[in-house]
This record gives C-alpha cells, sequence and structure tokens, in this order.
C-alpha cells in the first residue's frame, strides 16, 4: 500500500520535453497597453459559425454580443472594448487559414483596459446563490469554450444528460505544454474564482467526485488550490507525475480515475467532465458579474521575445501587438508559434488575432527548435519503435505515418489514425526526425473530407 | 526579420535522438567486446575489424554513387554493420575473406534493398551467411587467444582424432554425437564444456572474435539498455527461451546436453540476444513481436545446437525469425488505449 502511494499518478507513454516554464513563471498577469484595433473571428470554436449581428461602422460597446448562431453546439462572440465596426471581411485565422471575422476598431487613447474580476471572488463563495437556468444561460450567453484549446462549448457540456450523468469533474491545471504559464499563473492568482467556477459547475450537475489535477512541477499551485478548497467542499486537489501530455483529456482521465475513454468517444460516455482551469474561471466570472468572455490570459514566452509575459488580453488582438508588448521579437527568432511547441501552430502572419483558445503565443530560435528538426532533414525509418513506445494512445504512428505518406488511407484508418490526439510525443522523439504527427493529421484530414464529400 | 519565420506542422521541438547518436550507442556498446577481442587474439583481430569496418564504408559509398543517392555514411549504420561482422567471423580469417564478406553484407544485405531502414534481414548475418556458404573451412577454423596458447595441447591431446576445433560448443556438439556411441574411450561428456564455464565468461576459449568473452557483451549490452538504445523485450526473450530449452536437455541426460548456462555464454548467444536480434530495422516493431520474435530467435538456436548438424545456429535464427517479421508485426497489431471502435 505504501508503495502504491507513493508511485505517482499518471498515464502509460508519453515523453519528458524540457519544461521552459522559467521565463514567464514568475511574471504575473499584467494588463497590456490597449490595442487600436481588434479582429473578433466569428469561429472560435467546434459548431455553427457566428453570423454577425452588427454592420459596418456600428458603434459597439464592451462586452456587446457582436456574432450569434442558433445553433446549439455554437458560442457567441463579443466586443472586449468600445469602438466602431471597421468591416466585415476575411481575416487570417491560425487554424483556418482564412475566415471571417469582425474588425473593431478601438480609440485607444479614450478607453482603459478591462480589469481582471478575480479580486472580488472572497474564500467563501456561496453557489446556491444562482439557479442551474441562471447558470447555463449565462454560460450560453457567455460564449464560453474549452479554452485549453479544443474550443468546445461550454454549454454542450454541462447540459445535464439522465441517461448518463456526469460522476466525476475533473479540473485541468496541467499545463503539460513546455513553456506555457496562463494556467498556472490563473492558478496562483485567480485561485478564488477558479474554485468559484467548478463549484458552479458541480452545482448544475452534481458529480460524485470533483477532482483537480495538476502536475507535480507546480508546487505553488497545488498549495494554493489546497489552501482555497475548503474541508467540507469536497473538492480534491490531486498532484500528477510531470509528463506530457499528462493535461491531455484522455492522459488526464486515465491518471486519475484509470479509466479509458472508448476510441471514437468522449469523456461523458464514462461519465467524466474535464474543465481547463481558466474555463471555469471565464464560468464564474460569466455566472457572478454577467461578463462575457472577452478576455484570457495568454502567455508570451520563448527565447525569440526580449521580455516573457503573461497578459491579460482582449480577444482578437493581434499576436504580433502581444509580442511588441512583450518588446518585439529578437533577432535570431524563427518561428512563432500560437500555442505551446507541442501542439501549437506555427503561424507566418502576425497580424493573425489571438482567440478564445489561444493561451500562448511561443517565440522560438533555431537552437530551441534543434538542428535537424529546424532544417526539416528527414531521413529513413529505422524501425527503433520510440514511437510506439511514446504514444499516449498506445498507436503504431511509424505505420500509419508510411501509410498516409504512400497515399493507403484504408491502412491508415485499420491502425486506427482517427484515435490519435495529435500530441505530438512520436515526432518529438523520433530519431529520423520524420513528421509523424503531421502526416496523421493530414491522413485525419484526408479521410474527414472524403466522407464530406460523399455526403 | 519576418523573413525567417517558418511555418511546420507541431512538434517544433525536438528530443536530441537520432540516427548517428543511436548507431554510436551501439559503437560504444561494442567497443569492450572490440578491446577483449585486440587482448585475446591481438593485431590480427585488430586489423580484421578494421578491414571489416572500412570496406563496409567503401562499400556504401559506392552504392550511393551507383544509385545516385546523397551520400549516408554520416549515420554510421555501415560501421556498425562491419563492427558486428568482424565480430562474428573465426580470428583466423584471411583479410580479403573479411571484406569479400563485409562489402557482401552491406551491398546486398542492405544497399540492394534501399538502403538503412528498408532491408529485410540483418545485413551482419548475411555477410556471415555468405561467408559460411562460400569458404566454409575458413569459417569453421578456430585459433584459441594468443595468451591461453599453453592449454591448447593439454585439450587437442585428449580427443586428438575427433576434435580440430577447441570452441566449447564444439565439445557440446561431440558429447552429443558420441553419447550412444560404444567405444566408451572416445566419449566426450558434457561436462567438459560445461568445465569451461569460468573461462567462457571472460573469454578464454576459442570462438569467434567478440564472441568468446561473455563479460564483454554484457558491458555493452547492460550500456544499451541503461541508455535505453535498446529495449530488454528481446535480449529477455532470446536468453530466456534459450535457457527454458537447455535446462529441459540438462534434465533429460545431463550427460549429454551442456548446463544451459554454458549455452548462453558460449558461441554467438550474447551478441545475437544483445547486439544482433535488437538490429530495430529488422526485428517487429510491437512489445508483443518483440517477444515472439526473441523467443523464435533463442528456439531455432537452440534446436540447432541441441538437435542440428551444426554446433551454432544463431545465425540461421536471426535469419530466419528476420524472414517472418513483417508477418509478426502484421498479427502483433496493437489495441488503442480506448479499444479498438465498434469491437
Amino acid at each position: 500500500m505504501i508503495a502504491a502511494a507513493k508511485t505517482r499518478r499518471t498515464f502509460p507513454g508519453g515523453v519528458h520535453p524540457p519544461g521552459r516554464k522559467g521565463p514567464s513563471e514568475n511574471s504575473a498577469i499584467q494588463l497590456v497597453p490597449v490595442p487600436k484595433q481588434l479582429a473578433i473571428l466569428l469561429n472560435q470554436h467546434i459548431g455553427a459559425v457566428c453570423r454577425s449581428l452588427v454592420a459596418k461602422k456600428d458603434v459597439v460597446k464592451a462586452s456587446q454580443k457582436i456574432g450569434e448562431a442558433d445553433a446549439f453546439v455554437s458560442a457567441p462572440v463579443h466586443s472586449p472594448l468600445n469602438g466602431t465596426v471597421k468591416e466585415i471581411s476575411l481575416q487570417p485565422h491560425p487554424v483556418l487559414g482564412r475566415a471571417m471575422g469582425i474588425i473593431i476598431e478601438v480609440e485607444a487613447d479614450n478607453v482603459a483596459a478591462k480589469q481582471p474580476v478575480a479580486a472580488k471572488f472572497g474564500t467563501e463563495f456561496d453557489e446556491n446563490k444562482f439557479s442551474d437556468e441562471q447558470i447555463l444561460q449565462a454560460v450560453r450567453e457567455a460564449g464560453i469554450v474549452g479554452m485549453g484549446g479544443a474550443g468546445f462549448p461550454t454549454r454542450v457540456k454541462l447540459e445535464p444528460n439522465k441517461a448518463n450523468p456526469i460522476k466525476t469533474i475533473i479540473l485541468n491545471g496541467c499545463e503539460c505544454e513546455p513553456f506555457i504559464t496562463c494556467d498556472y499563473r490563473v492558478m496562483l492568482e485567480w485561485t478564488e474564482q477558479v474554485i468559484a467556477g467548478i463549484k458552479l459547475v458541480r452545482k448544475v450537475l452534481k458529480p460524485e467526485r470533483c477532482v483537480i489535477g495538476i502536475e507535480d512541477n507546480k508546487p505553488k499551485a497545488i498549495e494554493a488550490m489546497k489552501r482555497v478548497v475548503g474541508e467540507s467542499d469536497g473538492i480534491e486537489v490531486v498532484s500528477l507525475k510531470t509528463k506530457y501530455p499528462q493535461g491531455g483529456e484522455r492522459q488526464l482521465i486515465k491518471s486519475i480515475i484509470d479509466r479509458d475513454v472508448p476510441t471514437p468517444g468522449i469523456p461523458p460516455m464514462i461519465s467524466v467532465l474535464v474543465l481547463n482551469v481558466a474555463t471555469a474561471a471565464a464560468i464564474a466570472e460569466a455566472v457572478v458579474f454577467n461578463e462575457p468572455l472577452t478576455h484570457r490570459v495568454v502567455t508570451v514566452t520563448g527565447p525569440g521575445v526580449e521580455r516573457p509575459g503573461n497578459f491579460y488580453a482582449p480577444i482578437g488582438m493581434a499576436v504580433g501587438e502581444l509580442i511588441d508588448a512583450c518588446g518585439g521579437l529578437k533577432s535570431d527568432a524563427v518561428k512563432v508559434i500560437l500555442g505551446g511547441p507541442m501542439m501549437g501552430i506555427s503561424i507566418a502572419d502576425l497580424s493573425c488575432p489571438i482567440t478564445k483558445t489561444s493561451g500562448a503565443i511561443t517565440v522560438l530560435n533555431a537552437k530551441e527548435i534543434g538542428g535537424a528538426k529546424h532544417e526539416m532533414r528527414e531521413t529513413a525509418c529505422i524501425r527503433c519503435g520510440r514511437c510506439i513506445e511514446t504514444c499516449p494512445m498506445n498507436l503504431n504512428p511509424t505505420k500509419i505515418a508510411h501509410a498516409v505518406k504512400h497515399g493507403l488511407l484504408d491502412v491508415a484508418e485499420d491502425y486506427h489514425q482517427s484515435a490519435c490526439i495529435e500530441c505530438g510525443c512520436c515526432s518529438y522523439v523520433c530519431p529520423a526526425n520524420i513528421e509523424l504527427t503531421g502526416y496523421i493529421r493530414t491522413g485525419k484530414m484526408t479521410v474527414a473530407r472524403k466522407k464530406q464529400d460523399s455526403t | 526579420m519576418l523573413e525567417n519565420i517558418r511555418v511546420s506542422p507541431a512538434p517544433h521541438i525536438s528530443h536530441h535522438f537520432s540516427t548517428r547518436s543511436v548507431m554510436i550507442d551501439v559503437i560504444i556498446g561494442l567497443i569492450p567486446a572490440v578491446a577483449f577481442a585486440g587482448f585475446y587474439f591481438r593485431y590480427y583481430a585488430l586489423l580484421l575489424i578494421a578491414s571489416c569496418v572500412l570496406s563496409a564504408v567503401a562499400t556504401e559509398w559506392i552504392c550511393n554513387l551507383i544509385r545516385k543517392k546523397p551520400n549516408s555514411l554520416g549515420d554510421f549504420s555501415a560501421v556498425v554493420t562491419g563492427l558486428i561482422l568482424a565480430l562474428s567471423l573465426p580470428p583466423a580469417i584471411p583479410v580479403w575473406a573479411a571484406v569479400i564478406g563485409s562489402s557482401f553484407s552491406i551491398a546486398i544485405g542492405k544497399m540492394v534493398f534501399g538502403g538503412l531502414g528498408s532491408n529485410i534481414f540483418n545485413p551482419a548475418m548475411v555477410g556471415r551467411t555468405f561467408l559460411t556458404a562460400c569458404f566454409g573451412m575458413l569459417m569453421t577454423t578456430w585459433t584459441v587467444p594468443a595468451n591461453i596458447d599453453s592449454r591448447m595441447p593439454a585439450i587437442s591431446a585428449a580427443m586428438p582424432d575427433t576434435v580440430t576445433q577447441a570452441t566449447p560448443l564444439a565439445w557440446s556438439k561431440q558429447a552429443l554425437k558420441t553419447r550412444n556411441i560404444e567405444d566408451k574411450t572416445k566419449l566426450v561428456p558434457a561436462s567438459r564444456a560445461n568445465s569451461l564455464m569460468a573461462d567462457m565468461f571472460w573469454g578464454r576459449v576459442g570462438g569467434c572474435l567478440g564472441e568468446t568473452s561473455a563479460f564483454a557483451l554484457l558491458i555493452g549490452g547492460v550500456y544499451l539498455i541503461i541508455r535505453r538504445t535498446i529495449q530488454p523485450h528481446i535480449p529477455s526473450a532470446v536468453l530466456g527461451s534459450a535457457f527454458l530449452i537447455g535446462t529441459i536437455g540438462y534434465f533429460i541426460n545431463s550427460d549429454a546436453f551442456i548446463n544451459p548456462l554454458a549455452h548462453l555464454m558460449s558461441g554467438g548467444m550474447l551478441i545475437c540476444a544483445l547486439f544482433i536480434a535488437t538490429d530495430p530495422v529488422t526485428a517487429p516493431l510491437t512489445t508483443k513481436g518483440m517477444y515472439i520474435f526473441g523467443i523464435g530467435v533463442g528456439g531455432i538456436t537452440m534446436l540447432i545446437r541441441l538437435l542440428g548438424e551444426y554446433p551454432e545456429g544463431v545465425m540461421y535464427a536471426v535469419l530466419l525469425m528476420n524472414a517472418v517479421t513483417p508477418l509478426i508485426d502484421r498479427f502483433c497489431k496493437l489495441v488503442p488505449a480506448g479499444g479498438v471502435p465498434n469491437a
């Protein structure tokens, strides 16, 4: 029993990339200079694309809803600041390339930056002041989506399911990606707000267990959470082994309740709900203060920026402006990544706006990327099996990737390419430097497109 | 500044592993065996090793020229092939034969399939089989280590008629062949091979250059496992299955079958388990497949040793299992963490 208690909770597979949290972990969340222009994308989430509720030259107020869709699986968008609609046109989108967005001109000199609401939350929080309908309505209206990266509308996840009720709520505070510290700062500085958020969710879903999972390389965050969570709250704070991708939804569930989510499935199928800490904070803000999701904490870090830090930034702000707020790019910067180095998307257009799911901007130099990776030098697979050893989903990445490379999509499907979570472990360890994750993603996208074409 | 910005699929960082670092690790793991070969068989051993390595490298370079492919010597895989082939050659083999074998290893064992990663069979074992087929006499003429020449007459005096080789496995085979002999004076008990166990551990016996010392190979193997260059599955399966079969034989008739530990330490068993069968290119990918592969290599080796005509069977065991590796991979498909969909 003692040995079992000492082994650190974790999942099979995974890798140990260097943490690199140093540059930004001790930088408190700070405000950014008010930008002159914001680009609010109408498609920041999974589900139906919003249609614009405003027209060119309309004057919009802070927190005003400017885009909405009628579908259940969707989330409205709001204007973060007072301003004027300049145009509604195609904008650079980190994932889709180009997507419709609303450009809002802000009179930067006359508009004050929005302050975080965290200070208004005390350790005593009574979630019973709010009715279930009130909470669900607020989450929907605030346009809250999963802020850890997936962007799935949170309102949909909170819909009570009588047939298969949620038994465990897991709050994801792992932040396993190297460099990123936005969730860490939220857990440290907005602790009360995060706990309030999880209490509100618990009120709606009435689960048996409520767990906060944090990697053990963030002892201060664990301590802060434990301090705020009261004895009677019934919320467990669990320390998890520091390993990538500990913060992956399926891996987190495996680590905490030792169950596997079925391959073509989602956590609610095994009665589990996973929420990111930033999402919980947004829920609390939306329910208590009726404030929509218009700002988020973004880590700007990496060896390619002058002064790394964590910023409370309006959604829609251009990546370039955020980097400028940190003193600009260094001359040796070669890659700007929206997200972390393992799963983030590298972008070439710095006018690309941040979205509800952008937790970090990581700027890397050639040294950090590593010689072969930087030069994109790929050699033959030597079948060493490291990709299989590290795959947290127990797939055969080299087999799938080579099938995709040779156009054998049926073979790739046969080896369950659709189960891939695209964590990047296989590409990270590959000694031949093959872009396994890239190939597998290509395979998945090709199959999805074919299915779309045939229907 | 922006013109330096590049885009690529995630992830954007990578581990410092490279094919070259994997191969260099294998070379480092073989250094003890090379050192012991040099110690026991003196300069001629080093000459053989050097000529094998150089001819392997030269052959790969020429093949790349012919195929109009970029130079691939930087991955050091040719060095590893040359080294392993050299260590599995008898110490008295002429240099010209070693060069032929080494060139054959690379050209026919590897490059005709398309180079590293595409070969079906272990190149070093292909070369060794070729040499055995062409120059059978040279491949079975054993000299004993230079520093124990004085012991040699004692061994050969015991059986001057029948024993021309002095390897422990030859003794083992003699014990098997003479177990039912009527003339008891010609009987070779298994205890003769068993009595050499300490010498096998340190390498003071006849045998191939790098195979005589179990100690040197174990150091190298442990290094590779600690460095995680190889996974322990294949070595444990090879040695485990060989030990099991050896034990069964030993229990049936301990006069005719030698001690299973002697089997593990003699001949090519250890270099095979740690360095040859673990060649990633020609071994299965999955853990289950690796165990099947290892059990196959260990089992076939022991069947040849115990029941076959040859005293040693490592080479054939590895090649046979290499041939079924694609099949093993096909049958040992991994089940995704969440189970097979719609199953």
